[in-house]
């Protein structure tokens, strides 16, 4: 901040999310709330099969239906692909709801009736549930190239695990699953497209409108040049949201039939067609020496990706980086294999593959220690990363940005307050009373566990702002990334204000239309805050310099000396001053882009966070309640203290889901989903909501933007260890297969007896 | 699957009566589909939309409004059953630009994130915060057990009702 400002920053304030006006007053418009003239209303055809190939398609009754205009099928669609594995229909479906046929007809009723007049010839084919079968030498292939995707693991390391484990006094090694876990976001996917002559708009739900614009000319051979995409309000998608056909059907039925379309999933629609966190099995080993020091971390780890690619790559490679960065440790290594089953597609979702890493890891430490007969705490205090960073050399050439996700040692972090988390953390939970706990007679035991997390901290790809004085006098950010409800355009205008020296009220956001935004990161690996921040703050840094320049001549002076904005317009050391809407009737709107790639050459960006929680199990029933969670962040510089406590409290919550409820069940003789319902898929309910108190370490990042870092997804990563390991503390019983329902707890306690 | 996912009404016979009923506050009279819920009838014919369809099968809460000043999931009531009622939604709770205090509660606490259940949310916990009662924590999340939040904003929308309710008992 200038020491010149006269009025108080607006970054560490929780400034009111800009955007929820409109959300509490039913104002804000969903992609579903828009409707056109002449629109008319699509419904999928879904394959009743898990694998088939579609030998043929009898479309005559449906297209003779009143009322109906066109119908898609494999063998009328172009050749365009909406991911590399993914054509926009397929003569070859691969899981139970994949997308056969497309119907556009005057109204859903309509759309629906045709779609029961379609005639399919399937050609059933054998098929799998579950990676183990998948990878078997007999199995089917569900792409032409295998059922393990690239032929072979990721493989990452650092060091000689061999050596490591050759040091190694005990060896301590264990085996865990992951659900499949859904992101279920409340509002289902949907697309309306509008094509006009030459030019097609598209409104979407979109964590990335840019992104999608160029997925939609890919598709449908079209010039980028001649699509918009606009990103309405959006009902949140923890990352999942597109990545789906959705929005290349309803385009290309808009092109064929001259009118506006729009398709809507339902709720089973958005649970089968979606996207889902990966289900895991992870094997993992860690040698240690008598005195608790880490030789060796190896961790094979084989992911779900059901029956197309999506994100999976990304997804496999983020859950290895707490194994390999988590703890002080010369000699890691990670595989990763991720495996096509017919199943739902798995995808991006709230932390990517973190959250499943960090359970093995972190529920293997506790049992490290226990070996070691050390406090799990203090294990942690003994080993985990520090500022230093990694032993070992270190290998990108110095004149490029270090990766987020690092494998090399010898560079250190910007920021790491791992060990503040941690004494934070301990302390308020009271750590110190976990050896002391008594149990009252009954079937109630108490206990406390914790786990730590190291994840990606902010630094995206390019990002663009611009911002304007206007005629007005107030200011507009131009922006193309998508809040989709993180509060991203908040903390973006908090850091633009502070940096012009302005309030923020008097900045608006123009985002979410492709032809009046520069191109943004997607909402996406939790890249905003840093990204979009750097960003914002460049472009507000060069209109600041641009309208004191512009004043210079107006004011009457010859050096911009002691020049400074204020809320009432530029202002000199002096006293001489001139208001904004006078610069701009002198001088016209003012103007500045702004590119940036923010990271660093000499520093590795990443948060850190420790979570604690003390829980009472009824050894009766299986039911764990948690009495109180403490969640530990250092995020660099918290922007918004409102906002991100409810990102956090939000995560923690979300991810009880993970830990205790959530697993969407397939059929393995049908593939057939068994719970796509938010009946039948539990989901926290606000009854289940805890108590979650959030601390945010002491911390400023030298390199992010005003000091901040990554947030989004971080709450996502410690919940699962965190209770799973208080629960074994409780109880003696070590459960390594998520989510841990009462049924699973009740049972793990009779193996114990 | 194919229950759910292929049509269930395929005929298009004359289904349709002239139903009357109001809703904030305006009476409307209206050729409607007796199969078409209170739902549609709000978001495709008098472009409602603050009522959002989350599941469309009463479990998620997203579409909640109030029927004759009853908490309901309006995707589960069938046009015959609007007749004569008065139907309130979240467009109907501000009243000349000036927010409900349900509103103002959920905004200074930030009481949503997407924001996509937030409509439901105030709609569900308008009975309470018209009641005399001075209800518990307990009970303020009873009455929100019918609504999900996917970001999982359980503990700003808990303080936005109560911060509600407390401004009430200021006033």
């Amino acid at each position: 901040m200038s020491e010149q400002s006269t009025h108080a920053p607006a970054v560490g304030t929780s400034y009111i999310r800009t955007d929820l006006e409109g959300k509490v007053l039913g104002t804000a418009e969903y992609t579903a709330d828009i409707a056109l003239p002449n629109m008319l209303h699509a419904r999928v055809l879904r394959s009743p099969h898990p694998h088939a190939n579609i030998l043929g398609i009898e479309i005559g009754s449906a297209t003779k239906l009143d009322g109906v205009f066109d119908v898609l099928t494999p063998f009328n669609v172009p050749e365009g692909k909406v991911a590399p594995d993914v054509p926009i229909l397929d003569s070859r479906v691969r899981f139970v709801g994949d997308e056969v046929a497309v119907v556009a007809a005057v109204d859903i009723d309509q759309a629906k009736a045709a779609i029961d007049l379609i005639d399919v010839c399937y050609e059933v084919l054998p098929f799998s549930t579950n990676v183990h079968d998948s990878l078997n030498s007999a199995s089917f292939p569900i792409h032409s190239e295998g059922n393990l995707v690239n032929g072979g693991p990721l493989i990452e390391s650092r060091g000689s695990i061999k050596e490591g484990f050759d040091q190694a006094d005990y060896v301590v090694e264990d085996s865990f699953t992951t659900p499949d876990h859904h992101p279920a976001s409340l509002e289902p996917r949907a697309a309306l497209a509008s094509w006009h002559g030459t030019r097609l708009t598209v409104w979407k739900p979109s964590r990335g409108i840019h992104a999608d614009k160029n997925i939609l000319a890919s598709a449908l051979g079209l010039s980028p040049n001649n699509i918009a995409v606009v990103g309405p309000a959006m009902g949140a998608g923890y990352g999942s949201k597109d990545e789906t056909r959705t929005s290349v059907m309803a385009a290309l039925l808009s092109i064929r039939t001259g009118r506006p379309v729009k398709l809507e999933l339902d709720r089973e629609e958005e649970f089968l067609a979606g996207r889902r966190r990966h289900s895991t099995y992870t094997e993992i080993k860690m040698g240690l020496k008598k005195d608790g020091t880490i030789t060796a971390v190896h961790a094979k780890t084989i992911m779900d990706t059901g029956a197309y690619l999506s994100s999976g790559p990304g997804v496999v490679r983020r859950a290895g980086q707490g194994i390999l960065y988590l703890y002080k440790c010369a000699n890691v290594k990670y595989e990763g294999q991720l495996v096509y089953t017919n199943t739902p597609t798995a995808g991006s979702y709230r932390a990517l593959g973190a959250p499943q890493g960090h359970f093995a890891l972190e529920s293997l430490s506790d049992k490290a220690s226990e070996i070691l007969n050390m406090d799990p705490l203090e294990f942690r205090f003994k080993n985990h990363v520090g500022p230093e960073g990694q032993p070992g050399e270190r290998t990108t050439p110095r004149n490029q940005i270090i990766d987020t996700q690092p494998v090399e040692g010898g560079v250190p972090f910007s920021s790491n307050e791992l060990r503040q988390c941690l004494k934070l953390g301990a302390e308020a939970i009271g750590w110190d009373r976990r050896d002391y706990i008594e149990n009252a007679a009954g079937p109630i035991r108490r206990g406390i566990g914790m786990s730590m997390f190291i994840y990606r901290g902010g630094p995206g790809g390019q990002s663009n702002a611009e911002i304007s004085l206007d005629q007005d006098g107030l200011f507009t950010l131009n922006v193309g990334f998508m809040d989709v409800g993180e509060g991203s355009s908040t903390v973006v205008i908090q850091m633009a204000a502070d940096t012009l020296g302005i309030p923020p009220a008097m900045v608006r956001i123009n985002a979410g239309h492709t032809d009046k935004t520069p191109e943004s990161p997607m909402t996406a690996g939790s890249t905003l805050t840093f990204s979009a921040g750097h960003a914002a703050m460049q472009a507000a840094k060069d209109l600041k310099d641009a309208i004191i320049n512009a004043s210079l001549k107006l004011i009457g002076l010859g050096d911009s000396e002691g020049l400074y904005l204020t809320p009432n317009g530029v202002k000199s050391k002096c006293g001489e001053s001139i208001s904004f809407l006078d610069i701009v009737h002198n001088a016209g709107p003012i103007k500045t882009l702004a590119s940036v790639t923010p990271g660093s050459k000499d520093y590795i960006v990443n948060s850190f966070g420790a979570h604690f929680a003390e829980i009472e199990v009824d050894t009766e029933t299986g039911h764990i309640e948690i009495i109180k969670y403490i969640a530990v962040h250092d995020s660099g510089r918290i922007i918004n203290p409102r906002l991100a406590e409810g990102q956090v409290r939000g995560g923690v919550s979300q991810m009880m889901g993970f830990t205790f409820l959530e697993d969407m069940e397939i059929d393995p003789h049908s593939g057939v989903a068994l719970n796509a319902s938010f009946l039948e898929h539990k989901s926290p309910t606000i009854m289940e909501y805890p108590q979650i108190e959030v601390i945010f370490a002491d911390s400023i990042d030298p390199i992010g933007p005003f000091g901040a870092k990554s947030l989004g997804e971080p709450p996502c990563i410690a919940p699962a260890p965190t209770i799973a390991n208080a629960l074994y503390h409780a109880t003696g019983v070590r459960i390594n297969d998520l989510p841990l329902t009462p049924d699973s707890v009740l049972l793990a306690m009779k193996n114990l007896l | 699957m194919d229950s759910h996912l292929t049509s269930d009404r395929v005929d298009m016979d004359d289904n349709e009566t002239t139903t009357k009923f109001i809703v904030n506050g305006r009476e409307h009279s209206l050729k409607i589909d007796n199969r078409d819920t209170l739902l549609d009838i709000l978001r495709d014919h008098l472009r409602l939309t603050g009522a959002k369809k989350g599941c469309d099968l009463g479990e998620c809460g997203a579409c909640t409004v109030l029927l004759d000043g009853k908490v309901v999931n309006s995707c589960q009531i069938l046009a015959a059953r609007i007749k004569d009622k008065d139907i309130r939604t979240v467009e109907g709770l501000s009243q000349n630009e000036t927010l409900h205090p349900l509103q103002l509660a959920f905004i200074e606490n930030d009481g949503g994130q997407c924001g996509y259940c937030t409509p439901g949310f105030i709609m569900a916990a308008y009975p309470l915060f018209e009641s005399e009662e001075e209800p518990s924590t307990e009970e303020i999340k009873l009455s929100l057990a019918g609504n999900l939040c996917r970001c999982n904003a359980y503990g700003s929308i808990i303080d936005s009702v109560a911060y509600a309710l407390e401004i009430k008992t200021n006033e």
